[in-house]
């Protein structure tokens, strides 16, 4: 079992729905988002278009986050995720820079949502837990997984963009969809070998 | 300092702040000492855009929101969701909401002027708001205008309170911007759009709207995607490289020149490429009406009904006649009169719209126009049919659709009648595949004496009275949309609008045309004569600060709702197109002072005296039919009317109207307590029109006669009453637009150019805000993400345009038209037609006591104008692309 995603970039239509998602499930504080939405033009007058290309953590195979963690902090399970156990992360910051999908940030500062008008009751309850100076990142909502539901991200999508299942599994929905789509990683070259692939419908 | 720059400081906290709020007589109510450690799920209905059916659930622990997310097993969103639902609670905690009924003390009114607001109890503002309401009302109820907007779309009790108060001068924010009703209501009995079938069609022209994507409309999304997955081709004809554009083929286009593009593809279809279908124009339209010079229908002196040629008898006949065959083109004496076919006078006129001709305007290339109109007409397989639930229908998989981009401005309604009359040609109107409209599911379509399709909703002409009873003027604009910006002429100029009464209060519920119509400073000018103004409010938005009192509101969290599921815009497919269904949103606990709407009307109601009784609140909500979905909305039907003369609750009155819903089978409240929504499918033959009325058995309108007729009354009643269309001094600009057959005309910014104002300003709501419901803009999860999209709060131009400018990226220019100007950082795109500045979604303006967020990024609005030369005669329509200079700002940095 090695849990990936697929992404169709030829459905995404660049809402955010994801990233909102993303930040709903797990309550990042301002500044800190596990998921972004790239948004660039291609193409010149009269010929251009939006384009759009969703980022979640990549959960490599390879994790450059994992190579230079110096606690052993990162770690991979065995069905793929990569996590952070919080109690051994220093805070180093190694992995936010190291990553090269920017997909790792530090809890550095925890601001307010409205800023110096109040915090809310809603940060008071879903940030108290949170470990000042870690690195946190997108843990592909394990706890939604555990529960057989999928992550937020994935169950959001309005235009159905995004699928998740085991890419072990050759004959599951996301292992088809690389294949016949000929699915791509982002930074291939790297060799970090993502679990996030890309396809264009 | 940068746009990014901008939004950071504002969107930043203070440093390390991880202490509760300062202290502050505004606390969040403390949550029940039960909910410690409880975790709880509520039903939810999301609301933020103007669909506003998507379910959600609300997680809740310890008495706390802590999620809001799509409801997976709820139709019509299955558990999707988009940004602004995933974002809701932020707005339920929102610091700058109105926590506390407050009244002014400060009698100075303006944007940025502190009202000074005193905190009363419950009692005192209802008593205030309705003894201010009660003077108005002893003098003349009609006094009052209520403006009701997206802001607020969960009351039941409004238009009750307004005909209970007496007043007729209820209006709607949302709608001077977007009158793109009235020639669906008269083609296809269809309200409030015309709508694609995405589930067969394989051609999509989409022109001046969004399909989903662009403004972030879920079920639309759902469909669109699921269409374009399917090969759907979609062509984009607009002037800007939008979402939607990018997924299809995008056909740049001069801003504001949609009609004369239309009037060229009709062109092409007429003259060059002449296949039509010939069949459902015969039988299904008034295209073979014979008429006569003078423009009318030529009359069959027996049964006084239009006559056709019959060619094999040679002769006319009504058109309820047995025909052995009908002529589509023609002219033919009748009783001493040289008549005509309609087809023959529309393909007249149409003669000189060609490609060519229609370049200089529009700069879109003729072998484009030609290309289009192509490809329209050999997707649309004429004579092909398809079974649904084993009832045969015409099958014509394309459709062309318009709307407010298109609409919005002189000549707009002709656009929108030019997009029914290429549709008409190939014979897809209310049939599988091609182009729908959302309303009421019925026989609505039934035929007039004249055979033609019974005009509804908008298209029933409103009755002329002189003095106008109504501060809207719909005695001038008798196919009007909603109308503050009339209002707000009738305040500012009533001699000029005849208005025989003084306007003097406003109560406000949800609608905000300071910020989102046009000329602020003119609503401020006008909130300022008025002696008394009132709002149901949510934050401090620019009605509220210029309020005298404040009766603060509920979040959208916070309601109760029971509501009906509403009609699909934009688009339909299989997933819904069967649906009847009641929603539920279940409400959490409450944060603040505040009270849910309805209850608020009818407190104040009650003080007034006009809640109980014959023609009261209760009365008029026994009789009111919902104005969209009619009887399958939730209405108080039979045994379930409400006893007027005594008090019920909001629970009460959602029960009996779920009880009274003819497809609820006797459930009631509690039952829909239980999942969250009740459904009942209907086949789905059932949703195209032509099921109730097939074959001959109606006719759309082709030559529109009743356009006519309601301009000839008009005219006919400006003469018996000896005056002038007000404000408006040449008679013909206004009747210019009331002709049967639609012809090019010009709207007031198209020869911007000759006096300076070279380029053409547009706009477009976005997915992170849409319709801007609830403080969206202000939201801090959509703010950060918005913020760094490249095309959010910023002016945009194309790089040819900028550089013929001198203008660079980054820098602060000025946006100016004749009617006001705005600044902003300025972002060089590719997206862009060279004529075009994009200055996209809803930002800007706010007051002194808004959040921060709301004063940030250009207020399109402020370029646009309430003066009637810039409308639509026939919609009253507002011109959103007026024409503008770009310059940089002197002295910006």
């Amino acid at each position: 079992m090695r849990y990936g995603m697929v992404i169709d970039l030829k459905r995404c239509v660049g809402c955010n729905s994801c990233t909102v998602a993303c930040r709903a499930e797990n309550g990042t504080p301002p500044g800190i988002l596990y998921h972004r939405v790239e948004k660039y033009e291609s193409g010149k007058y009269p010929a251009a278009r939006m384009q759009f290309r969703p980022i979640p953590c990549m959960h490599c195979q390879e994790p450059a986050c994992l190579e230079v963690c110096p606690t052993g902090a990162t770690y991979r399970r065995e069905d793929g995720i990569v996590l952070v156990d919080h109690n051994k992360c220093m805070g180093c910051r190694y992995c936010v820079l190291a990553c090269p999908y920017q997909a790792r940030h530090a809890l550095r500062r925890i601001n307010n949502y409205y800023g110096p008008a109040g915090r809310t009751p809603y940060e008071m309850l879903r940030q108290k837990d949170l470990d000042k100076g870690t690195a946190v990142k997108c843990d592909f909502c394990v706890d939604r997984l555990e529960k057989g539901r999928l992550p937020a991200c994935v169950e959001t999508c309005p235009s159905q963009a995004r699928y998740f299942g085991d890419l072990d599994d050759p004959e599951s929905e996301v292992s088809v969809l690389i294949a016949v789509h000929r699915g791509t990683v982002l930074r291939e070259e790297l060799g970090t070998k993502p679990s996030v692939y890309y396809i264009n419908g | 300092m940068s746009k990014k720059g901008q939004y950071e400081k504002v969107l930043k906290g203070m440093k390390g702040s991880q202490e509760p709020s300062p202290p502050s007589p505004y606390s969040w109510k403390e949550a029940e000492p039960g909910s410690a450690g409880e975790k709880k799920t509520l039903f939810g209905l999301c609301r933020a855009c103007m669909q506003g059916d998507c379910a959600t659930l609300v997680h809740l622990e310890d008495g706390v929101v802590v999620k809001v997310e799509g409801n997976p097993g709820a139709p019509p969103n299955w558990g999707t969701l988009c940004p602004k639902g995933n974002a809701e609670i932020m707005g339920l905690y929102n610091p700058y909401r109105i926590k506390t009924p407050m009244i002014r003390t400060n009698p100075v009114k303006g944007l940025d002027v502190d009202p000074m607001w005193k905190e009363v109890t419950w009692d005192e503002a209802l008593d205030y708001a309705a003894e201010g309401l009660r003077k108005v009302r002893e003098k003349d109820p009609r006094g009052l205008v209520i403006c009701e907007g997206w802001g607020q779309r969960d009351t039941i009790l409004r238009r009750a309170f307004g005909h209970a108060f007496g007043t007729p001068n209820e209006t709607g924010s949302h709608g001077p911007l977007c009158t793109v009703h009235y020639p669906s209501c008269l083609v296809h009995a269809g309200y409030p759009v015309a709508i694609v079938d995405l589930e067969h069609c394989q051609y999509h022209i989409t022109m001046g709207r969004s399909l989903g994507p662009n403004f972030g409309v879920v079920p639309g999304m759902r469909r669109f995607s699921r269409a374009i997955a399917r090969g759907m081709k979609l062509v984009v004809v607009d002037p800007r490289s939008s979402y939607e554009a990018s997924k299809g083929e995008w056909v740049p286009i001069r801003p504001g020149t949609d009609l004369a593009f239309l009037l060229a593809m009709a062109h092409v279809m007429l003259h060059e490429i002449k296949v039509f279908d010939e069949w459902f124009l015969k039988n299904r339209t008034n295209a073979p009406y014979l008429i006569t010079p003078q423009g009318e229908y030529c009359r069959d002196p027996d049964t006084h009904k239009p006559m056709m040629w019959d060619p094999i008898e040679n002769r006319a006949k009504p058109y309820t006649a047995e025909f052995k065959e009908i002529a589509l083109s023609g002219a033919y004496t009748v009783n001493g009169a040289s008549c005509r076919t309609a087809f023959d006078l529309v393909k007249e006129e149409f003669a000189k719209y060609t490609p060519e001709w229609a370049e200089a305007i529009t700069t879109v290339p003729p072998k484009t126009v030609r290309r289009l109109a192509k490809e329209f007409v050999e997707h649309a397989r004429i004579g092909s049919f398809i079974e649904i639930d084993g009832f045969t229908f015409p099958f014509r998989p394309v459709s062309l659709n318009v709307e407010r981009n298109v609409t919005n401005r002189r000549g707009g309604t002709y656009a929108d009648f030019v997009g029914k009359i290429i549709n008409l040609l190939v014979g897809n109107i209310e049939v599988p595949g091609g182009c729908l409209s959302c309303s009421f599911r019925g026989p609505i379509m039934r035929p007039t004496e004249d055979g033609t399709v019974t005009p509804d909703y908008e298209a029933i002409p409103k009755p002329f009275a002189f003095p106008p009873e109504r501060a809207t003027l719909q005695e001038f604009y008798p196919h009007q949309h909603t109308a503050p910006h009339m209002v707000l002429n009738s305040i500012l100029y009533p001699e000029k609008c005849y208005l025989p009464y003084r306007l003097d209060a406003w109560l406000t519920v949800g609608g905000n045309p300071i910020r989102q119509n046009a000329q602020p400073e003119k609503y401020v000018e006008a909130f300022k004569k008025l002696s008394f103004a009132v709002t149901i409010a949510f934050h401090m938005d620019e009605p509220a600060i210029l309020s005298d009192v404040l009766l603060p509101e509920h979040s959208a969290l916070e309601r109760l709702r029971v509501a009906p599921f509403y009609l699909q815009h934009q688009s339909i497919d299989d997933e819904v197109s069967g649906l009847k269904m009641i929603q539920l949103r279940e409400p959490v606990p409450t944060l603040f002072n505040t009270k849910n709407v309805d209850d608020i009307f009818m407190e104040l109601a009650e003080r007034l005296g006009i809640l109980y009784g014959e023609g009261g609140l209760y009365d008029h909500l026994n009789r009111a039919i919902d104005w969209v979905d009619k009887t399958d909305g939730l209405n108080m039907n039979a045994e379930w009317k409400l006893d007027i003369n005594r008090k019920y609750t909001l629970d009460e009155i959602f029960d009996r109207q779920v009880r009274g819903w003819p497809y609820s089978n006797g459930k009631g409240l509690e039952d829909l307590r239980k999942k969250g929504y009740i459904e009942y499918w209907k086949p789905r033959k059932e949703f195209y029109l032509y099921y109730y009325h097939p074959g001959n058995q109606t006719r759309h309108p082709l030559y529109l006669m009743g356009l006519k007729q309601v301009g000839d009354r008009l005219r006919e009643n400006l003469a018996k009453h000896n005056v002038s269309f007000p404000m408006i001094d040449d008679m013909e600009y206004v009747f210019d637009l009331y002709r049967p057959i639609p012809h090019w005309v010009e709207s007031s910014e198209f020869r911007g150019p000759d006096r300076g104002y070279d380029l053409w300003a547009i706009n477009w709501k976005t997915p992170y805000i849409a319709n801007d419901a609830g403080n969206l803009t202000g939201n801090p999860w959509l703010a950060e993400i918005y913020a760094k999209d490249p095309w959010e709060s910023v002016i945009l131009l194309n790089p040819a345009t900028a550089a013929r400018k001198k203008l660079k990226d980054g820098e602060i220019v000025v946006v100016e038209s004749r009617y006001g100007r705005i600044e902003g950082r300025l972002r060089i795109s590719e997206l862009f037609h060279p004529d075009a500045v994009g200055v996209g979604g809803s930002y800007g303006l706010g007051t002194c006591q808004s959040n921060p967020l709301n004063r940030l990024g250009p207020n399109f609005n402020a370029l646009l104008s309430i003066d009637p030369i810039t409308f639509d005669a026939v919609s009253g329509g507002q011109d959103t692309a007026p024409a503008v200079k770009v310059y940089r700002k002197e002295g910006a940095r």
